[in-house]
């Protein structure tokens, strides 16, 4: 076993444990960490297919900013209903687990399709080779983001600006916390 | 940073790197300890510790023999994985994020190349600024698993100040991402060497005296960087995690013993990262004032007349400049610290959000613009 395969399999049982920590865990402050570690491993396993912008970026965003205003909101909130309500019942638990399962048994039955139809064609280069020449490099990707989608992406922000602003007017309208009466 | 290493030499290079760098962060937390302690005395007026050893050097091993041998306490209602967790956190985002900060030219032996930084990465400030926005968790799971109430609160404004000032710090350096054209921190330093010279409307400004370094050309974004890394490090005149006037003394109010210095390491990792960025980013990390390595390696030749002494001497005279610059701006954030006083908290928001986050955006543009004028247009 070499360095590199150590480190994936590593990596993929912290992302696995990471996952089913937020789904079985029953306090709502441990699901959140056990999805900060999913995310740091996930960019952790960008790292080791060298694509260190999007491992960055992953680590800013998601575990860095996301993350931390969810285990904040978490942690200010009184979770006790909430709790109860997530650890409630055996067999609404059990439904909940074979859900999630039927749901990750679909996204892996989709991939592997895909990778066979893929080998089906005989596509030049693995998925590996390409990320390693393409995806580590800025350029490439903002190229693709600023020249070639340009518009998709700038739908993006504003499709952002929208939910900010509805947001604020949802919260400020009837009953919500920052209601003006 | 390709991957660990293809070879069994390449790998145990890097890990004695990786412990290397380590130990010298954690090792410098006594030095910074004695010395916050002693210039806070200093401009206070007052003497500070002064009855161990020469100076009082030696107190900081009579402390860490106190923390040793303290009482493990933790609190009854709390989470006590997270209690325990916590301390050890805060120790690895500092850590890993400082190894990517290059101090001195790469050793050259007789066909091995030493890179003097833990591993070099091609994002360079996009990693660091990935990492060091971990440190975030470290605060919040200690003031939840303190379980008290003072702790939770601390954390709570902390971990708000962090992610507000995170913004401000991100953009503060994009205007230096463009002016250098790359996100690598050793690209950068290299763009910094040598004397004041730039292009731009078809004019060449050039100056005998004045280094090359980014603060001639990011006056606005290193005001802004420094002083949003006293935000994220949670300093003075930011602390307002800590606040001892209103909460004891925020997330760690019920740490003690080796704990709470762990937690001490942490916060001082944030420091000296937040010097060693702005070293390289403002002031040409390792080189030296006007001079190109090249220019050093060769006065050293002639000196030594040893081509492998040379480059060993070169390669310790700008581990020599780095770490002068460092220590300097590790001084600044004492001195800052024991001369200003702490922001009320709505103060604190409004510098972030409605100060700083504009005129970052405003510097990112204005540079942007510049630059692309300065490259279009000749006058």
């Amino acid at each position: 076993m070499t360095a590199d395969t150590f480190l994936f399999w590593f990596l993929a049982f912290a992302i696995i444990a990471g996952a089913l920590g937020v789904v079985l865990m029953t306090n709502p402050i441990h699901s959140a960490l056990g999805l900060v570690l999913t995310m740091v491993s996930v960019a952790a396993i960008f790292v080791t297919l060298q694509a260190y912008f999007l491992a960055g970026v992953q680590l800013i965003v998601y575990a860095g900013a996301v993350m931390v205003l969810f285990v904040m909101v978490l942690m200010l909130f009184d979770l006790k209903n909430e709790i109860q309500a997530f650890s409630r019942g055996r067999i609404r638990g059990a439904l909940k687990i074979g859900s999630v399962g039927i749901l990750s048994g679909l996204i892996v039955g989709a991939f592997a399709k895909a990778l066979i139809a893929n080998q089906a064609l005989g596509a030049k280069g693995s998925l590996a080779s390409t990320a390693s020449t393409a995806v580590g490099a800025i350029k490439p990707l903002a190229e693709n983001l600023f020249f070639n989608h340009v518009f998709s992406f700038e739908l993006l922000g504003v499709l952002l600006l929208v939910i900010a602003v509805g947001t604020v007017a949802l919260s400020r309208s009837k009953g919500g916390t920052h209601d003006r009466n | 940073m390709t991957s660990m290493g293809t070879t069994g030499f390449e790998i145990t290079v890097n890990l004695i790197k990786t412990v290397l760098v380590f130990l010298m962060m954690v090792q410098a937390v006594p030095i910074l300890v004695w010395l916050e302690r002693r210039g806070s005395a200093f401009i206070q007026n007052r003497f500070g510790p002064n009855r161990v050893g020469p100076l009082g050097l030696v107190q900081l091993l009579a402390d860490a023999v106190k923390f040793l041998t303290k009482e493990d306490f933790v609190p009854e209602k709390g989470s006590r994985f997270m209690f325990y967790a916590a301390p050890v956190f805060a120790l690895i985002p500092a850590a890993i994020a400082y190894m990517a900060i290059p101090m001195s030219v790469p050793l050259k032996l007789e066909g091995a190349t030493f890179l003097i930084q833990g591993f070099e990465v091609n994002v360079g400030i996009v990693f660091v600024l990935g990492v060091s926005s971990l440190a975030a968790y470290t605060i919040l799971m200690a003031g939840w698993g303190s379980g008290s109430k003072y702790s939770l609160m601390g954390a709570m404004r902390a971990s708000a100040q962090i992610i507000s000032y995170e913004l401000a710090l991100g953009l503060s350096i994009v205007g230096v991402i463009l002016i250098y054209g790359t996100f690598n921190l050793t690209d950068m330093i290299n763009a910094q060497h040598g004397a004041l010279s730039f292009s731009m409307f078809g004019y060449t400004v050039s100056s005998a005296y004045l280094p090359n370094w980014g603060i001639f050309y990011q006056p606005i974004g290193m005001i802004l960087f420094f002083a949003a890394t006293f935000a994220e490090s949670n300093r003075l005149p930011f602390d307002l995690a800590e606040g001892e006037a209103e909460l004891v003394a925020g997330f760690h109010t019920e740490y003690g013993g080796f704990k709470m210095l762990m937690f001490f390491i942490g916060e001082y990792g944030h420091m000296m990262i937040a010097s060693g960025l702005m070293a390289t980013f403002f002031f040409g990390g390792y080189s030296i004032w006007n001079f190109t390595p090249q220019q050093v390696y060769e006065w050293l030749y002639g000196l030594v007349g040893s081509e492998l002494l040379a480059n060993i001497l070169n390669t310790v005279v700008h581990f020599l400049s780095y770490n002068l610059k460092f220590a300097i701006f590790l001084w600044i954030f004492i001195w800052v610290r024991w001369t200003l006083p702490r922001f009320r908290y709505d103060q604190l928001m409004d510098i972030g959000w409605k100060t700083m986050l504009p005129w970052a955006l405003a510097n990112a543009m204005l540079t942007a613009t510049l630059i692309f004028a300065g490259s279009y247009f000749i006058f």
